[in-house]
């Protein structure tokens, strides 16, 4: 059997309920905040052991608060994640099912190093929660660093493996024509392309901590002493980042076959002149870090969504290669559960500026100030989830009366 | 097919078991944790006392260490589980549920996003918004329950699904709303356990005991109103999932649902005795042992749900190993043992040697060991020494005195109500049965 014909008849059976386009789309947008979230973990555990390592009460302070944003952030960044790791599975499913299947103990490996990162990212929280400055404890976060980093190359070695689809045979099928079933397949790694995921984790983290330094700049309780010296080593951190960034780029840009033409590429062009407006924003932004923090944040994301859009280019060249394109995939188009997905989605952004709004509301407080959230937002949040599950009750059992499933 | 991943002794299907019984205890808690705690938090405002926030911040810091890492991961890890170990029964119902997932989602970050927020604003926004907070976190979690018990449902019963293709037809099917219902119960019974262990580590000791009793109360009622929910499901199963657990044909389904009752009565009686009677008694450790009961109690529940559904992982729709057993023509979908009968297992696969001679017997026995591993393989162990369903203990037992005598039982497979019937031609059926004689324990 031909792997252009294996491919396209591991399609599903039941096609997509909807245009492949809005997939793709989705899995970039999703995929962009995920990453940014990661790269923010990431950074923030580096940069609180460097903090810890410096024995300074600023350094000892940011550490702390670096500790809460790796506990938080890794929460958010893996719920976050689900959403690609669905839209990936609905347009490459022949891609994702057989790599991930070949490599299946590192899969589910994955999953045991996460949870070590996770407890152990709360074990340098927690453990020094409590603890003054010189007395800050570094051993959990190197722990939890060497297990995010095993979780980086795990999952960088699948997404590698579903582009390499020409050698999955060879990988399990020796020459005496033994097969294994062993799912132990560990390939395809891709020094450069892992560092270009890696070191924006920095260049996140200090526009992070420009951001932290500016939001925090209204209230009397925050040395200003401190936020300067945050906010400075945010930009400076995010400068040099980004600067080996594009390095690492050029070095990930060498290994890609040359016939792409991928430097051509529009979303890499534009996230290319993006990343250097950014690096030249960055170092302009050094002499006043916090008043340019939101700026540079914008133009960070960008930079990270044009180069997602170039990410997903270049998974396209690389399966059009094998013959297998997602705009030809069967379609069997479900609107009531399309319309039921994007108008939960649009009433989550609504729900969503409550929490968004306590949030921001409460953190600009001083310590011993109760604020008080617009009633209107509060009232609103929850009638729309009252209102979704009355909806889609309402629904289930007409649908079940009608069905005569419900008696 | 996908390359096949075998779990040496136990199977891939067990790998998925664990991870998912294991799931249903953070992920419930997360979804019936909230109801309690906005009941504790208005008891908190409306009556001025303000000694019950000690439990509030110890609870939520719970589901906060507890919920959102290892339920958050289980979650994605159930996932990684099926996608290793059925690969092309996940991709079913991604496909047929992918919008349902998404919305799930949606709720997922709705609750990541309150329940942080909850946690850390406690005392420092007004008392009327911290409370709604606490009740867009209980509808969310919730929410993302109703969501899921639809696809869960849809394993156990399609529904019209079968007949229309219709995402909402195969979601409201015949036990999704007896599931919704015990879930729904169950998750205040686990909510319970965890606030009465909870409330046993709270200083003061009045309000220890009053919330121990009431937690047990919710437990009580959670567990309560789970054994009726339970017998309306069991009433709902589909005729042949009936058949399988009380007509006799696997008893072990049976056995399955007692230790399920058993371990939820002494959860029940725990209630009763450590929290409603003497609340005195109540102990974090004694509580952690009960955790491990409920996790006994929830696994044999979902093994029986899991063994009812054979020999389908989706009703009617797909085998256990993972073959297309049903034409849906409403999706343009055809059954595939029909396809594989006519023109053979072995050429339809994609990673095998190309090179074999199946004159020869060496390369019969490779391609038998293929076509059995992925026929096979996804219920049965295949090594000499295996636990789960071991195929060289179970055709032992029939005694074959040839490969003949294998085919032959290949080719009744499908009388078995439990079974799938055997996808192949005669050359794959000759090199299967050669294969299989090759491993059976004598």
């Amino acid at each position: 059997m031909d792997l252009s014909v294996y491919l396209n008849s591991m399609r599903d059976a039941a096609g997509l309920p909807f245009y492949p386009i809005v997939f793709q789309v989705l899995l970039v947008l999703t995929f962009s905040v995920h990453i940014v979230m990661v790269n923010l973990v990431l950074g923030s555990s580096f940069l609180a052991v460097y903090e810890v390592s410096r024995k300074s009460e600023f350094g000892t302070r940011l550490s702390k608060a670096l500790g809460r944003v790796i506990t938080v952030g890794l929460s958010i960044a893996i719920v976050l994640g689900v959403a690609p790791l669905l839209f990936v599975q609905v347009i490459y499913d022949p891609f994702w099912y057989t790599a991930t299947s070949l490599s299946a103990f590192w899969a589910l490996m994955f999953l045991v190093v996460i949870t070590l990162a996770f407890y152990s990212s709360y074990g340098f929280y927690l453990g020094n929660k409590k603890s003054s400055h010189g007395e800050m404890k570094a051993r959990w976060a190197y722990v939890a660093i060497f297990f995010l980093l095993l979780t980086a190359l795990f999952i960088h070695m699948l997404s590698m493996e579903q582009l390499t689809p020409e050698k999955w045979k060879a990988w399990i099928i020796s020459k005496e024509g033994f097969v294994s079933f062993s799912g132990g397949e560990f390939h395809s790694v891709n020094l450069g392309r892992l560092l270009h995921f890696i070191i924006p984790s920095f260049a996140v983290t200090g526009v992070y901590l420009m951001l932290y330094a500016s939001y925090f700049s209204e209230r009397e309780d925050y040395d200003s002493n401190y936020l300067d010296y945050v906010a400075k080593r945010g930009a400076n951190l995010a400068l040099w980042a980004s600067v080996l960034t594009v390095a690492s780029g050029f070095w990930w840009l060498g290994t890609i076959p040359k016939d792409f033409s991928f430097a051509q590429n529009p979303f890499l062009i534009i996230g290319a002149v993006l990343g250097i407006i950014t690096t030249a924003y960055l170092g302009a932004a050094y002499l006043s870090p916090g008043k340019r923090a939101k700026n540079a944040a914008i133009l960070m994301f960008l930079t990270i969504f044009f180069m997602s859009c170039a990410r997903e280019g270049l998974r396209m060249h690389y399966m059009n290669k094998v013959g297998y394109s997602i705009y030809n995939y069967p379609l069997n188009v479900d609107w009531p559960s399309t319309i039921l997905f994007f108008a939960t989605f649009i009433m989550g952004l609504f729900v969503l500026c409550f929490p968004a709004a306590a949030a921001f509301k409460a953190g600009k407080a001083h310590k011993g100030q109760v604020v008080i959230i617009n009633p209107t937002i509060v009232r609103n949040s929850l009638y729309l989830m009252i209102a979704w599950f009355v909806v889609v009750a309402g629904l289930g059992i007409v649908i079940s009366l009608k069905n005569g499933t419900l008696f | 097919m996908y390359p096949f991943w075998e779990v040496p002794f136990f199977t891939s299907g067990l790998v998925i078991a664990l991870v998912a019984t294991f799931h249903i205890l953070p992920c419930h808690l997360a979804t019936g944790a909230f109801w309690f705690n906005v009941y504790v938090e208005r008891k908190a405002f409306y009556e001025k006392r303000p000694e019950l926030l000690e439990f509030l911040k110890k609870y939520s810091l719970l589901i906060l260490i507890f919920c959102f890492v290892i339920g958050s991961l289980s979650g994605v890890g159930i996932w990684y589980a099926a996608t290793v170990a059925s690969p092309r029964g996940i991709s079913a119902l991604i496909h047929n549920y992918v919008w349902g997932w998404a919305t799930e989602w949606v709720f997922f970050i709705i609750e990541i996003a309150t329940i942080y927020v909850y946690y850390y604003t406690l005392g420092r926004i007004d008392e009327k918004s911290h409370l709604t907070l606490g009740w867009v976190y209980a509808w969310a979690a919730w929410i993302s329950m109703i969501i899921i018990t639809g696809i869960l449902a849809f394993m156990l019963s399609s529904g019209k699904w079968v007949e229309t293709g219709g995402f909402f037809d195969g979601f409201f099917n015949e036990t999704y709303w007896p599931q919704l219902f015990t879930r729904t119960a169950l998750m205040f019974g686990i909510a319970g356990a965890y606030a009465v262990i909870v409330a046993s580590t709270l200083k003061n000791k009045e309000v220890r005991l009053e919330l121990v009793r009431t937690a047990s109360i919710w437990g009580i009622g959670g567990m309560v109103l789970g054994a009726i929910f339970t017998f309306w499901y069991l009433f709902k199963l589909p005729e042949h999932a009936k058949d399988l657990a009380f007509g006799g044909t696997l008893p072990y389904l049976k056995s399955m649902l007692y230790v399920a009752a058993i371990c939820y009565g002494v959860v029940l009686l725990w209630f009763v005795i450590f929290g409603l009677i003497r609340p005195s008694l109540s102990r974090p450790v004694i509580g952690i042992i009960i955790l491990f009961i409920l996790f006994a109690g929830i696994g044999a529940g979902e093994g029986f749900r899991e063994g009812a559904r054979r020999p389908y992982i989706i009703d009617r729709y797909m085998y256990g190993n993972q073959i297309i057993a049903y034409n849906i023509p409403a999706k343009n979908i055809k059954a595939e043992v029909p396809k594989f009968q006519k023109e053979g297992f072995w050429p339809n696969l994609y990673f095998k040697p190309d090179n074999l001679d199946l004159s020869k017997t060496k390369d019969r026995l490779l391609a038998g060991s293929v076509i059995v591993h992925h026929q096979c393989g996804n219920c049965h162990a295949l090594d000499r020494l295996g636990k789960i369903r071991p195929l060289s203990v179970l055709l032992e037992n029939l005694a074959p005195e040839s490969p003949g005598d294998i085919a032959d039982f290949l080719d009744a497979l499908g009388d078995y109500p439990y079974m799938p019937p055997f996808a192949g031609n005669d050359k794959d059926k000759e090199a299967a049965a050669e294969y299989l004689f090759s491993i059976v324990r004598r």
